[in-house]
């Protein structure tokens, strides 16, 4: 009997849900629509007789309307609304919120199932990725010869802005949206999140914070790369007020979230799943959460102040007023730094899990990885002003701040530890998630030993603002934090959709990928080194070979990603279907069917050990069912 | 958990540690062959360490650009064995143990759960090349901020997209940015506008232009030579051309393009080779 049935085919009232049996997707776009042009009517006629506002206004006021229009129409307020008025949600409304029984339409609809909205945040992920990876051909087609005019330069600082903020936007919650929600809840032994609407909210509003980043590009675009450094982005085009616009929304997002991640560990967890139990991914979420909570909210002032300065005229960053440009640049580290720290976190922790799963071994120095990814958490509060030190700001604070920066190498080296520790000796089963874990640490050392190259001030007088540090963000960034990410899609795949990958095709992938990144970011090495400015839409003559190499490792690394979407695509439609645990792995998520059923456990699991119990001889700790019925089918799981 | 369990557990510790020391032929142990690939990588890491600021680099012109090529060439003296040791462990590890991608999962491996060795010989090689790193920083940071040599002083404009540079008291003003070796150049720095980045790489130093106020920077050019000053802040639409020519001279070639770009002679001498 399968458990999913059960839930699955609840009758609920033919009213259960309310006004949500009417709403979805399109709803909300449409509802956006009609509030984006309400909002411009207003604006556009309040400005007319106001010569103190201008288009900023209008641009400003049409996109709030946009995201509050669309967060209602999809239905974000029901809940809320209907607690206001005293009909609070019963038990069928929540049930109906949940998804029950509308098959692959609760995937278009503000449900609050973590499972459904982990797969949501998934599909995001990846359309983010290819938004952002296709303006990154561009960039790259526009660099493939010295003075290139494929774009104008407007257009070209315009993509150049975008394609860093969606990709900062995709990988601060690609692994935190899709598995901090699918896989955390399970594994601490919880039937959801402890927060399930706001984790649907969180979810659909960074769908609503993504056209206005779109927009901006139509609109003048945005000409301060994604830092926006005032007082340049004082004086943007009007793309400058869509692009505060998203990323107020998605602070928004990042913290809801934040908060339920946190809540959830700490207050869900089954019986016996002590802090000292828990799958080391589920400590580096919750610190990567932690950090979010605390970075993300300066973004959001940033952004405000920045809005303000443009719409109202205030000026807090406007020199001639009295402002600062300095001010700018410090709220936007403050956030910026311990933000790399929220991308990198996750992955790296999944690596972690990964490589104890394919070494079959218990996780080398679990406590001192819990202990790196705090001390990682703390020193990343204390290091925002390396990204200024060529600035002005502050040079006799030059030392402490080489201090702090590189004091982070020693929580960082603890991560090579770890993995290395649990790989030697191993039995090393080189499945596809692995293959990840090997290339992450390949990547990941070379974007820290540059990254101390950066912390050296008199070094960092040569590099800064330079394609080095292009490289080196991207070594680490997507080198680390994204392979980190892509070794937990291939490794939670199976258990998110039900199918197995198709190794073959991912292998390939990775082959390509694992080469043409080398070639690509070795090439901006090179470019760095011969002293080639960031964000330049054309260049001497003298760098070409080295902008050649990058643009035609930029190919190869795009078509490697074609090939794993495809994988990924090809394999959820035909793939074969994946027992419940393909990996023989022990956490709690791989006692389980997959995909999980509506509230995953029956019967609540007991835990009675953490699940690294590889060679200990307990084959299917930790969880020691109280009944065979507790959890969804377990074939496939002992050995 | 029994204690025959135990005893197990034991057992494949030990067997661990053997694994690292292992009574074979000497080629054969495992701690020689990662140190040959030890070895192999880092001598691959500092060869592209003095292979790229040797031949890829501007040449140096000045000490600051000297102890650019040198920190990055001790840096990756430092940090490639550590790479090294990595990369060694995770290509042998899969050597050694692997066990091919079969359905299966292979037996499990030993239960080693930590090694309070290891890791304190980790931690502590980790905080001594910090400290080691810091230092070299902080050293060549004062040696920067103290020059022997007696100041020029050049006023240094950023403007959208354009630089500007000024010798006060000669009344030129240039796009050129030219400087005499073996003095010390010190740089004061502004903007007309928005934030730019003002930097003459061979000179190996870089410092942002802001509007409203002033920012400085020193620079000891050592040797002759041509170099290019690039912007090294988005400042808007023009920020890839934002280029200057800059080079450095001989006191005496400094007082006569000072004078060729209408400084008396008097002003130009008395700028470019005075305070003797
Ligand atoms: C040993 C570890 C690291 C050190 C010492 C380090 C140091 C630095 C320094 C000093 C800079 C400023 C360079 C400049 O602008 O002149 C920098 C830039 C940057 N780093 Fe790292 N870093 C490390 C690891 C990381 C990691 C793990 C990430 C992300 C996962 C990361 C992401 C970035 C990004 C995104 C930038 C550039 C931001 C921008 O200007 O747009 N770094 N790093
Ligand atoms: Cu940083
Ligand atoms: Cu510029």
């Amino acid at each position: 009997m399968s458990t999913t049935a059960l839930l699955e085919d609840t009758k609920l009232g033919p009213k259960a849900g309310g006004l949500y049996r009417h709403q979805n997707f399109l709803t909300g776009i449409l509802t956006g629509g009609v509030a984006m042009f309400l909002g411009w009517l207003v604006a556009h006629y309040t400005v007319q007789n106001n010569a103190n506002w201008g288009s900023d206004m209008v641009v400003t006021v049409t996109m709030a309307a946009w995201v509050v229009g669309f967060m209602a129409g999809i239905g974000a307020f029901n809940a809320v609304f209907r607690w206001m008025v005293g009909h609070d949600q019963d038990h069928d409304d929540e049930l109906y919120a949940a998804g029950v029984s509308q098959g692959w339409r609760r995937y278009f609809k503000f449900c609050t199932d973590h499972k459904v909205v982990g797969t949501q945040y998934l599909v995001l992920v990846m359309s983010l990725f290819a938004v952002g990876g296709t303006l990154a051909m561009i960039i790259r087609t526009q660099l493939i010869s010295p003075n290139n005019h494929l774009i104008s330069p407007q257009t070209y600082n315009a993509v150049i802005s975008i394609h860093g903020m969606i990709m900062i936007i995709a990988t601060i919650i690609m692994v935190s949206g899709p598995w901090a929600n699918f896989i955390l809840p399970i594994q601490l032994g919880a039937k959801d999140m402890a927060f399930p609407r706001l984790n649907a909210l969180s979810l659909w509003l960074v769908v609503a914070a993504v056209p206005p980043i779109l927009i901006s590009l139509f609109i003048g675009g945005v000409d301060s790369g994604w830092t926006t450094y005032a007082p340049l982005s004082v004086q943007s085009p009007p793309g400058q007020d869509a692009f505060a616009i998203t990323i107020i929304t998605f602070v928004v997002s990042v913290t809801v979230a934040g908060i339920n991640t946190i809540t959830t560990t700490m207050t869900m967890r089954a019986k016996g799943m002590t802090m000292g139990r828990l799958p080391i991914f589920v400590w580096g979420s919750l610190v990567a959460a932690g950090l979010g909570l605390y970075a993300m909210p300066a973004f959001l002032a940033a952004q405000s102040m920045l809005l303000t300065d443009r719409v109202v005229g205030t000026s807090f960053f406007a020199p001639a007023q009295g402002g600062a440009g300095w001010l700018y640049e410090n709220i936007f580290w403050i956030m910026g730094h311990p933000e790399v720290y929220v991308i990198l976190i996750p992955g790296v922790a999944a690596a972690m899990d990964v490589a104890s799963t394919f070494s079959r071994k218990p996780l080398f120095g679990y406590k001192i990885a819990v202990g790196a990814f705090f001390g990682l958490g703390a020193l990343a509060l204390m290091v925002w002003a390396h990204h200024m030190f060529t600035t002005g700001w502050a040079p006799n604070l030059a030392d402490p701040w080489m201090l702090t920066t590189e004091l982070i190498s020693i929580p960082t080296g603890v991560f090579f530890l770890v993995i290395i520790g649990t790989l030697w000796r191993g039995s090393i089963w080189t499945r596809l998630p692995m293959y990840w874990v090997y290339l992450f640490l390949w990547n990941f050392i070379i974007g820290g030993v540059t990254g101390i190259y950066l912390s050296d001030v008199p070094a960092d007088q040569y590099f800064h603002g330079n394609m080095f540090v292009t490289a080196h963000f991207h070594y680490t960034l997507l080198g680390g934090g994204m392979i980190g990410a892509t070794a937990a899609l291939c490794y939670w795949f199976p258990k998110m959709s039900g199918k197995m990958l198709n190794e073959r095709i991912g292998k390939l992938a990775f082959w390509v990928i694992a080469i043409f990144f080398q070639v690509t970011y070795f090439g901006m090495f090179w470019e760095g080194f011969q002293g080639m400015p960031r964000r330049i839409a054309a260049y001497a003559p003298y760098f070409h070979s080295a902008n050649l190499i990058a643009t035609i490792g930029a190919y190869g690394l795009f078509l490697g990603w074609v090939i794993l979407l495809y994988a990924i695509i090809h394999s959820w439609m035909n793939g074969k279907v994946a027992p419940s645990n393909p990996w023989q792995a022990k956490s709690l998520e791989w006692h389980i069917s997959s995909p999980p059923p509506l509230e995953n456990f029956l019967v609540d699991p007991i835990v009675t050990s953490d699940p690294y119990t590889f060679g200990e001889g307990e084959p299917m700790a930790p969880a020691k069912q109280p009944s065979p019925a507790t959890v969804g089918s377990t074939e496939g799981g002992a050995h | 958990m029994s204690s025959n369990h135990e005893d197990i557990k034991r057992e494949q510790i030990a067997e661990t540690v053997d694994g690292w020391t292992h009574n074979g032929p000497f080629h054969r142990r495992p701690s020689f062959r990662i140190l040959i690939l030890v070895i192999l990588f880092t001598a691959f890491g500092v060869w592209a360490a003095v292979f790229f600021t040797d031949k890829i680099m501007p040449s140096i012109l000045s000490s600051q650009m000297k102890s650019v090529h040198d920190t990055i060439i001790f840096f990756t003296i430092l940090a490639a064995p550590v790479a090294a040791l990595v990369y060694a462990i995770a290509a042998y590890s899969i050597y050694k143990w692997g066990h091919g991608h079969g359905e299966q999962a292979p037996p499990d491996g030993p239960p080693m759960r930590e090694n309070s060795l290891t890791t304190s010989i980790w931690l502590g090689a980790s905080t001594i090349l910090v400290v080691v790193v810091l230092v070299w920083g902080m050293t060549a940071l004062s040696s920067e901020n103290q020059g022997q040599l007696r100041p020029v002083t050049i006023d240094v404009y950023g403007q959208q997209w354009l630089w500007t540079f000024k010798y006060p008291g000669t009344g030129v003003e240039s796009n050129q940015l030219v400087v005499p070796v073996g003095r010390q150049i010190r740089f004061v720095v502004t903007s007309y506008d928005v934030t730019h980045g003002f930097w003459p790489n061979s000179l190996g130093v870089q410092i942002d232009a802001n509007p409203g106020f002033k920012t400085y920077i020193t620079a000891d050019p050592n040797a002759t030579g041509q170099f290019a000053v690039r912007c090294s802040q988005l400042c808007g639409l023009y920020h890839a051309y934002m280029d200057a020519n800059g080079k450095v001279v001989t006191p005496t070639q400094f007082s006569s393009w000072l004078v060729s770009h209408g400084a008396s002679t008097t002003s130009a001498n008395a700028y470019a080779l005075g305070g003797k």
